[in-house]
Formats: C-alpha cells, structure tokens, sequence
C-alpha cells in the first residue's frame, strides 16, 4: 500500500484483487486483474460475453480459485476463498440463473442461507423457524415483494420468473451484507421493477453497502451511476465514474471496435404476401391477426405475460393454437406440432437456447445438421457425412462463426456463437419464414452486431422473420414495423423508423391500464 | 411498488389458500397414496370382513417394519437427488456377519450392542457409498450398483454361505418380545412385538432431521440442485456421507430386525426387494429425479405395498398377481402426478 493512500479511503477499502491471473485448461481468461471494490460505492462490470467478467465474480464468491493473484479482503490476504468464507465476510451474490433452489418455499430460499453462514456452514443443528420467517419478511419488504404467509410457503418453482429474480436478489440483502454482486438482475424485469432496485441498490449503498453490476444494459448503469469497470480479453482497460464515458467509447472500450449503433434495417420488404394470421387465438392470446411480407421484418413486443411469448409458441407449433387461420404462402397450413412447422418452412429459435435450442456437449457440427438428418441420408438410412459437413462449412461461414472447427462442442462457445449455430441450423433447411425469440438475450455488443447483420441478410433472401423481444433497441434497429401486444391482443402497431422507445413502452403499460378490468 | 404484476401475485397468493383438490394433491401427492390405501382397505373389508380382524392389522404392521426402515433411508437419499440400491446388501452384509459373530465368538453380548453395532457398521458401509459418489462424481445409481454386489460379494465369498437356522438365544428373544399382546375371538393369541416400535422412532428421527434440521433443509437443497447449493455454501462432501451413513444405518438395523423376527440368517435373503422399496417411496409422492418427498408419503407408500403384499390372498387373489397389482398402482398415481404438474 503506498504512503499517499490516505486513511479515510483505506477504512472504505472492503476487497481488492491484485494481479488475478486464471487459467482453465489451456486458456488464459484472465490476465493480471487489478480491482478496488469500495463500500459504500456502486461498479458497473461491462465486457462482451467471455471476457472473465462471470470468471471474476465467481472468484469474489469463493466458487473457484484463482491460478495466482491476490485477493485482499478486508485487509487480510487470501490466495483464494470457500463460499462460506466469501459469505461470511458479507459478499453476497445474485447470480445470472438465480442460483434459488427450485423446490424450497420462498422463505428458506431468501433466508436459510443466513442461518447456514452464521453457523459457519455446519450442517448439524435446528434452524431457527421464527428467525427464518423474520429475516425473510424484512427482506421481501425491501425488494417490493409480498410478506403473506402463502407467499412465503410457496415453491419457487411455482413462480413467475421476475418474481424469482427479486427473490434472489431479497436473499443477497437478506444478510447484513457488505457487498452485493449483481449478475445481469433485470433482464426478466419490467421498467417499475426496475425502477424499484434502482431503490433499492441506493438505500444499500447509504447503508455503506458496496454494489458491483455485471450487465449489458448501459442505461441503467447511468441511471444508477458510481464507477464503470470495463473488461476486454481478460483484462481491465478501463476504470472510473461511469459519467465520464458515453455509451459509444463504452462499446468501443468493450469490443476494441467502433460499434455502429444506427440502424441496420436498410432494404425494403418485398411485394407479396407471404405469411398471415386470423382470428389466431391460443393459451394467452385472442383472436390476433396479422401479416408479413416477403423480406419483412416484424417485431413483436410486449411485457412478460403479453402473450407475444404464446404466439410465438403457437405459429411455431410448440404449444399450437386453438382456433384461427394461418396462410403461409398464399395456402392455408395447419401447425399442430413443430415437426409441421418445420415442415411448412417455419424455423423457431428460443428464447433459452440452452434448453430449448442447443445440444451443448454435441460438436458445432451435429447441431447445424440436426434439422436435415434425414435429407442426408441415403437409401439405407446412413448419413452422408461429408455433405454435412460441407453443409455445416457453409452455415458457419454465412453466420460468421468465430471458430473454424466444426468438432467443437457448442457448449464451449460463448453465448453470442451459440446463437449463430442455433440460427444457422434453420438455414439449412431453407425456411420461408424463422420465428427469432429474444435473439440477442445475453449476448454482448459485438455478437448482437453480427447477429444483426445475419438476421438483414436473411431478410433481403426474401425469408420473412418474426422478432419476439423486449429490446427495443433492438426492434427499433431492425423491423420494418413493430407490434406492440398487450392481454393476448394486438394494442398498437408502429413503423419501426417513426417509433421510439418512450412511445413504445407508453403502448406497452398504459394499454394495460385501460385493459385492465 | 405497486405494479399489476405484483398485484396478481398477492391474489395468486389468496387463490392458493382456497381449497382445491388439484392444489391439494400437486402440494401434497401423499394424497393419493393415502385415498389408494383407503379405497384398497374397503374393498378388501367388503369382501372378506375378516381383514379387519386385529391379527391383519397387526401383521400388516409387524411386515411394515423393515420396508419402513429400508424405505426411510431411501427417502434421504431420494430427497437429496441420489439413488441407493446397495441398501439391502448392506442390510444382508450386516445381519450375517453380525450373526456369525456373535454365534461363534461373542455369545453373551447383549441384544442392545447387537443393534447398535448393527446399526454403526451399515453405517461404516454406507459412508462408503457417500465417500464414492462424492469423490468419483459418478451418479449414485451406478456407483451404489456396484457397491451391492460388492458388499453382497465379499459377504458370500468370506463371510459364508450357511442357512443359520439356529439364533443365538437373545437375538431370537428379542424377536419374539412382545410390544402388545391379547386373545383373539378364536382364542390365539396375537402378539405386536417389541420391535415394531423401531419404525414409528425411525420416521420421527428421519421427520425431524428433514424438517427442523439445518441438515434436512441442506438436504433438500441439494437435491433441489446440487451446483446451486454448493454456490451457497452447502458442504456437499458432508451431505454425501450424510444421507449414505443414514441409510446405511437404518438398513443395519433393518438387517439385523428382519433376522431375529425370521429367527435365521439367510446370506441370500433381502438383495433383491430394493426394488419393491423404491417403489414404495415414489408411491408415496417423493419424485424419482429428486428434491421432494415425506415421512408420512413414504409411510402410506410402504403400508400401501405391504397390505397389497399381504392382504390379496384375502380376497381370493392368488399372491402371484401382486406384482401385476403393485405394477398398476405405480403406473397409475406416476400418471396422476404427472397430469397434476401439467396442469398447474
């Protein structure tokens, strides 16, 4: 520690990396980090996916060891830390996928783990019912979350994904914690809610609390302010108050290269119709009509319980619809089951591609040729491997992959990549029409850049595509018009280069208002 | 904040509190298992009044015993997300060995230590298994399989083949010691014995440990998701050593009840019924990938399979058809379960 540091700062000091090198297997992903977490102050992590940044918080949480480096923790030096030794000393995590334990009540997932760091991790001893149910009243108060009994006894599996994401993040606050970390914690939130943690990281921070975002939504960083930190490659290029960077040297900062953030929409839809609803109504969604052009872009928009999701669903096949018309193509189709719409020339691409979408431990490879296996198949049922692979070759290199290896598994991709493989794979069975749900949820700059691109060339081959999202920029960007859905209806309709995101978001609360019985 | 999301939440929330028998169910599949077991007893009743003769009901509970036993050690393991099949080796390894012992080298040891080394060592054995699963990072189906005809092996190959016929003298009494005794209506006399007591303690033990302890909730945890629960902070080396060594001592005592109420030791007896018990926990609601299940689910489970097991015959069904039975029951509440998650 140098002489000038002077003591006021050093009593603020609560964690530092030094020189935080990691290595797994032969790859470097991290590459000397030096880091300063102050209490009191509020870090915005950005980088493109893969840059360490998830690395990093999994190295503050205890949950792996760094290759070499030091981590100083309240003034004692640590070469690594357990989870318990992490939480105790009050750094407490809202992990990306929630990290809540799908079959415990709301209750023991905000609060045991209070119990179970006060114990020092022993395992031995009676919980502390009414300590439980205290602990996790304050909490769900905190985050705006109801405190009846039935809500506490209910499973978190039971739950609407925003409500799960605010009860993690009432378990990080549960603890007299003096570091919450937050990995991506709006993305299933609505703009109140989010409004509501924005409320909540302030009055943490007056409790001289430290707040480290990680996160790909540059707006709320501003609205919330404090200190950006701003990986590349494993390493730190940039660190200080967020007002001093505008959110174009931020986006070079992260990608090392000048983001273009105008439109990418340039070409116009084609004449003729190519694909309509009428009177579609399924689980969620009424009576909806609407249509697409050849070449068009559509974006469709909404809050979580919409009903953009059940159409999706719906023309797609995965939950079909219960009455209505679809005409693909100047005929009428009937889509029971995806293998239908597969069939027709429709392509789905989830919202979780990891669940829905992607054989992760299979190769690059085996996940673009799943669709046509039986196209490539000759009269005795084997597969003709080199016409897939040319196939493959072909599919990667139209998605720009990033990698030259077919064999690679998908899993060991990052995240912008497996989106590309997962929309290549559609290609190859050249669709008429692809059905894109949040394409770009968790992919960074650069990635959503490239998908962009692929997703205009699309358009300009004629294929007609369906964009379900909640970024508007993204729709905004992209569409030739966008759909704005509210309580299973249709509630406006814009031109994509007239609208904007305040008009949108205007259509997508206060018709539900109006709705509203 | 006052957002309609919320809103629908907190009346989501009231919805709940009202009364329905899908909520019911989806919340409580016990439910199902206790309605299978009523409806079996009415009908066996209706047609053969002689069901409700104290004598049933008291042979009904003496078979429960070490199902029960061998049924709540699975329950632990089921709740953690695992899965054992070595208990019955265990259970056998122990019964014999413990036999052998004691009949050639420690006659006069007294019934007490017999149970709790019987209980320590499937214990020891089953901390075997906790150790395996732990450190291979196998799943515990296939390490347990292996370590069943491991223990089963070594037990055959050095331990011994003999049919022990003859019990050392306290083993037998213990197993004819009576709990509750009376005369029937036609004058024979009906014995409850001693060690039935053994599995309502068991299931109270195993219900405080899930349910009060910091332990039981790890548990659960764990076979909620195991990467989540190591992420905060569950030491899953010691759950693993845990849930194993718990079952691994209910089924030492198992092995070692089972043979003082049979009064003999059968090497080859027990491996092969771990099926029968797994079945017996799922019938009664716990699920097969983990995370969930009850004492009283797993109690209705097991009387559930016992009285299918014993009471057939009473109502003219020959014994052979029980597996069919037991078979169509599983399929049926597997059904009903599933249909309840689709659903909700």
């Amino acid at each position: 520690m140098s002489a000038t540091s002077n003591t006021k700062e050093a009593s603020g000091r609560f964690l530092e990396l030094r020189n935080i090198q990691k290595w797994f297997g032969g790859v470097h992903a991290l590459r000397g980090i030096d880091l300063r977490l102050d209490l009191g102050q509020a870090y915005h992590l950005l980088g493109e996916n893969g840059c360490g940044k998830s690395t990093v918080i999994k190295i503050m949480s205890g949950a792996i060891p760094p290759s070499a480096g030091e981590i100083i923790l309240e003034g004692e030096t640590h070469s690594a830390m357990t989870p318990i030794q992490s939480l105790s000393a009050g750094i407490e995590t809202v992990y990306q996928d929630l990290s809540l334990l799908p079959n415990l009540t709301v209750a023991e997932n905000v609060a045991l783990n209070e119990q179970l760091v006060s114990g020092q991790g022993r395992l031995g001893r009676f919980f502390d019912r009414k300590r439980l149910k205290e602990t996790a009243e304050k909490a769900l108060v905190t985050v705006g979350l109801p405190t009846s009994s039935s809500f506490l006894n209910t499973i978190v599996s039971d739950l609407p994904l925003a409500a799960r994401q605010l009860v993690a993040i009432a378990r990080a606050i549960a603890t007299r914690a003096k570091l919450v970390i937050m990995d991506e914690p709006t993305t299933s939130l609505t703009r109140r809610e989010v409004d509501n943690l924005i409320h909540v990281v302030e009055r943490l921070r007056q409790e001289n609390v430290a707040v480290l975002f990680v996160t790909h939504k540059l707006d709320e960083c501003y609205r919330i302010g404090g200190n950006a930190v701003v990986f590349r490659d494993g390493q730190c290029v940039a660190q200080g108050p967020i007002e001093n960077y505008t959110k174009k040297q931020i986006a070079e900062l992260m990608t090392g290269r000048a983001i273009d953030s105008a439109r990418y929409r340039t070409a116009e839809p084609m004449d003729g119709e190519l694909f309509s609803v009428k009177g579609l109504s399924a689980a969620g969604v009424e009576r909806l009509d609407f249509s697409l052009r050849k070449g068009e872009i559509l974006g469709i928009t909404g809050l979580a319980d919409s009903g953009r999701n059940e159409l999706a669903m719906a023309i797609t096949g995965v939950s079909p619809a219960r009455s209505g018309t679809i005409t693909l193509d100047g005929r009428q189709v009937t889509i029971r089951r995806p293998a239908d719409a597969i069939n027709h020339g429709i392509g789905y691409v989830p919202e979780d591609r990891l669940a829905e979408g992607l054989f992760l431990d299979k190769s690059i490879l085996e996940n673009e040729i799943a669709l046509i296996l039986t196209r490539l198949c000759n009269s005795f049922g084997v597969i003709d491997k080199r016409a897939g692979r040319e196939t493959a070759a072909r599919l990667s290199e139209e998605m720009r992959l990033n990698t030259k290896d077919l064999d690679m598994p998908v899993g060991a991709l990052s995240g912008g990549n497996q989106q590309r493989v997962l929309i290549g794979r559609w290609l190859s069975i050249e669709p008429k029409l692809l059905v894109l749900h949040g394409p770009t949820v968790g992919v960074d700059v650069g990635s959503k850049d490239t998908i962009y691109r692929a997703i205009q060339a699309l358009a300009e081959r004629g294929i007609g595509l369906i964009i379900v999202s909640d970024d508007l920029p993204e729709l905004l960007q992209n569409a030739d018009r966008i759909l704005v859905m509210n309580g299973g209806k249709v509630v406006a309709e814009f031109d994509a280069e007239q609208a904007t995101e305040d008009r949108l978001y205007q259509a997508m609360l206060t018709s539900k208002l109006e709705t509203a019985p | 904040m006052t957002t309609s999301r919320l809103e629908e939440l907190q009346q989501g929330a009231a919805e709940r509190q009202s009364f329905s028998i899908g909520e019911l169910v989806r919340r409580r599949p016990e439910t199902i298992t206790a309605a299978l077991l009523v409806a079996i007893c009415i009908i066996v009743a209706v047609a053969n009044p002689a069901f409700l003769q104290p004598s049933t009901l008291v042979d009904i509970g003496r078979a429960s015993v070490v199902m029960g036993l061998f049924a709540l050690g699975v329950l632990v393991i089921l709740a953690a997300g695992g899965i054992d099949v070595s208990f019955t080796a265990i259970a056998a390894f122990t019964m014999y060995s413990l036999t052998v012992l004691v009949q050639n080298h420690l006659p006069g040891l007294p019934i007490t230590v017999i149970l709790v080394i019987a209980t320590v060592g499937g214990a020891l054995l089953g901390v075997i298994n906790g150790l395996l699963v732990h450190h291979l990072r196998v799943p515990s189906l296939i390490v347990t399989i292996g370590t069943q005809y491991l223990f089963r092996g070594f037990l055959l190959s050095f331990i011994g083949t003999v049919w022990i016929m003859s019990l050392p003298p306290q083993m037998g009494a213990f197993g004819r010691l009576p709990l509750l005794q009376f005369e029937s209506a036609n004058g024979a006399t009906i014995t409850l014995p001693f060690y039935f007591l053994v599995l309502p303690i068991a299931a109270f033990v195993t219900w405080l440990i899930l349910n009060r302890t910091l332990m039981g909730r790890a548990i659960f945890a764990m076979g909620g998701n195991a990467n989540i629960a190591s992420r905060l902070g569950y030491n899953l080396k010691k759950l693993h050593i845990f849930i194993f060594g718990y079952a691994g001592a209910l089924a030492g005592l198992a092995g070692i009840i089972h043979v003082c109420a049979n009064r003999q030791a059968n090497p080859f007896d027990l491996v092969g019924t771990e099926i029968n018990v797994i079945a017996a926990v799922v019938l009664g609601g716990a699920k097969i990938t983990g995370g969930t299940g009850t004492v009283l689910g797993t109690i209705l489970g097991v009387l559930l399979i016992v009285v299918i097991n014993s009471v057939l015959v009473l109502v003219g069904i020959p014994s052979t058809w029980q597996r069919l039975v037991v078979g169509v029951f599983i399929l049926l509440a597997a059904a009903f379960f599933v249909t309840r998650q689709r659903n909700k």
